[in-house]
């Protein structure tokens, strides 16, 4: 067996058991017209390209900035935004719940779990701004660490934490928002 | 930030030492705002969670068979006929792993090897197998087994149904979408490209728009028609069959 037979089978080695991960992002990466699978398979045919050139630390952070260029690019050629282009309006009759002046907001904890469903926390995620919207996909979505997202986004720590807890105490307006008009009998 | 978000951004990053995490933990016992924060950001993590799905079954194969397929078309002959025997081993337990064939892994590992080794190459004199139609016939032979019962005959003749779901290759630079139908209890697969598939040394019929070609490779019959949309069908018939064969797809 020649190494040169051996390269794809080491990368594909190093790299397959990340494939959940990858699809968690791609799943949330990919835009309108661009089927996650698809992402996928493009997300590990340019990190195959680029194989030679990876330099050791996090194998899975390395994927998901991959996979977060390759929507970007598919996106730039369909000439929309990959983020803005999953978000979708919030069902008739659902809005960010806001308490009046001197009155308790709903508890999100109380409401949140019971009777949401995926759909309704996508459609709630989906209103998020951009940054946001990426780290609580990256960590709460896909299981990534703050670490493991400033090095694949290129930021401090800080500034991840920083959009993971703005992004969910906005993320739980939103859903006691709907939690409350799906509870209500 | 006041102090008390600050506490707050520290605790859910994980940031407090032990006496920090101790005066936290007495703090939250008091204030009512931090704790409903915190239960807060937990309920979210929670709902976020919800939206984890596994990855598609299958999608493991398709990606290491796209990487498969880059790797082969990377390097000269001398490199793909040396990765041609750990590619054909690779291929056998594909092919044994979706059960291609009835009967034994082994001897459908065995004909699938000797197919790549006349794709690859070049025996029986065919010559070079262009790229774009080697990976076409390589999924061919590596495509699943249907599993299904074929719909119910109308008129005498069943219609096409459709296997699984359209994937996308790249091979020789060429994007080509590959979709599989189960037709009177043969799966055809049709490959549909923008760019034009070269016909193979030794192939029946002519190149360019408008054109079609035919070429046989073992058991497998090749049939394309070139055009502003190239469509290139693969199935085990004669060649002389696919034409017609085509004929009852579902346009590109």
């Amino acid at each position: 067996m020649s190494a040169v037979g051996d390269d794809h089978r080491a990368f594909l080695d190093a790299t397959l058991p990340y494939l959940d991960v990858v699809y968690q992002v791609a799943r949330h990466a990919a835009g309108d017209g661009q089927e996650p699978e698809d992402l996928v398979q493009e997300t590990y045919l340019r990190a195959y390209a680029a194989f030679g050139s990876f330099r050791g630390g996090s194998m899975r952070a390395w994927l998901a900035a991959i996979c977060l260029n390759a929507a970007r690019s598919q996106a730039r050629r369909r000439r929309a935004r990959p983020w803005e282009a999953v978000a979708r309006p919030l069902p008739e009759g659902v809005s960010p719940a806001r308490g009046a002046e001197g009155e308790a907001e709903p508890d999100v904890a109380d409401v949140v779990i019971a009777g949401l469903d995926a759909q309704a926390v996508s459609r709630c995620l989906a209103q998020l701004p951009e940054p946001q919207r990426v780290c609580i996909v990256l960590m709460d979505v896909a299981g990534y660490t703050a670490r493991e997202v400033a090095e694949l986004l290129g930021c401090p720590r800080s500034t991840v934490l920083a959009r993971v807890h703005r992004g969910r105490r906005r993320l739980a307006g939103l859903l006691a928002g709907a939690g409350v008009s799906y509870g209500q009998p | 930030m006041d102090s008390h978000e600050a506490m707050l951004a520290g605790f859910l990053a994980g940031d407090l030492d032990p006496d920090e995490a101790r005066r936290w933990d007495e703090h939250l016992l008091e204030c009512e705002r931090c704790w409903r924060a915190v239960r807060e950001d937990r309920a979210c993590r929670q709902a976020a969670a919800l939206l984890r799905e596994p990855a598609p079954p299958g999608l493991a194969d398709r990606v290491a068979f796209a990487v498969e397929l880059a790797a082969a078309g990377a390097d000269g002959p001398a490199a793909r006929r040396v990765r041609l025997r750990a590619g054909s081993s690779r291929l056998a337990r594909l092919s044994a792993g979706w059960r291609l064939l009835a009967g034994a892994g082994m001897l459908a590992g065995a004909v699938a090897a000797t197919l790549i080794a006349l794709l690859f190459a070049g025996g029986s004199g065919t010559g070079r197998m262009p790229a774009a139609v080697a990976a076409v016939a390589r999924y061919a032979l590596a495509v699943p087994s249907a599993g299904r019962e074929p719909p119910p005959p109308q008129n005498g003749r069943s219609a096409p149904a459709e296997v699984g779901r359209a994937v996308t290759l790249t091979a020789g630079g060429q994007q080509i979408v590959v979709r599989t139908w189960l037709l009177d209890g043969t799966e055809v697969v049709v490959a549909v490209s923008g760019r034009p598939f070269p016909m193979p040394a030794g192939a029946l019929g002519a190149a360019g728009p408008g054109m079609a070609w035919s070429a046989r490779l073992g058991k497998l019959g090749l049939y394309c028609v070139n055009g502003g949309t190239s469509e290139l069908v693969a199935a085990p018939v004669p060649a002389a069959e696919l034409a017609a064969l085509a004929a009852r797809l579902p346009p590109a």
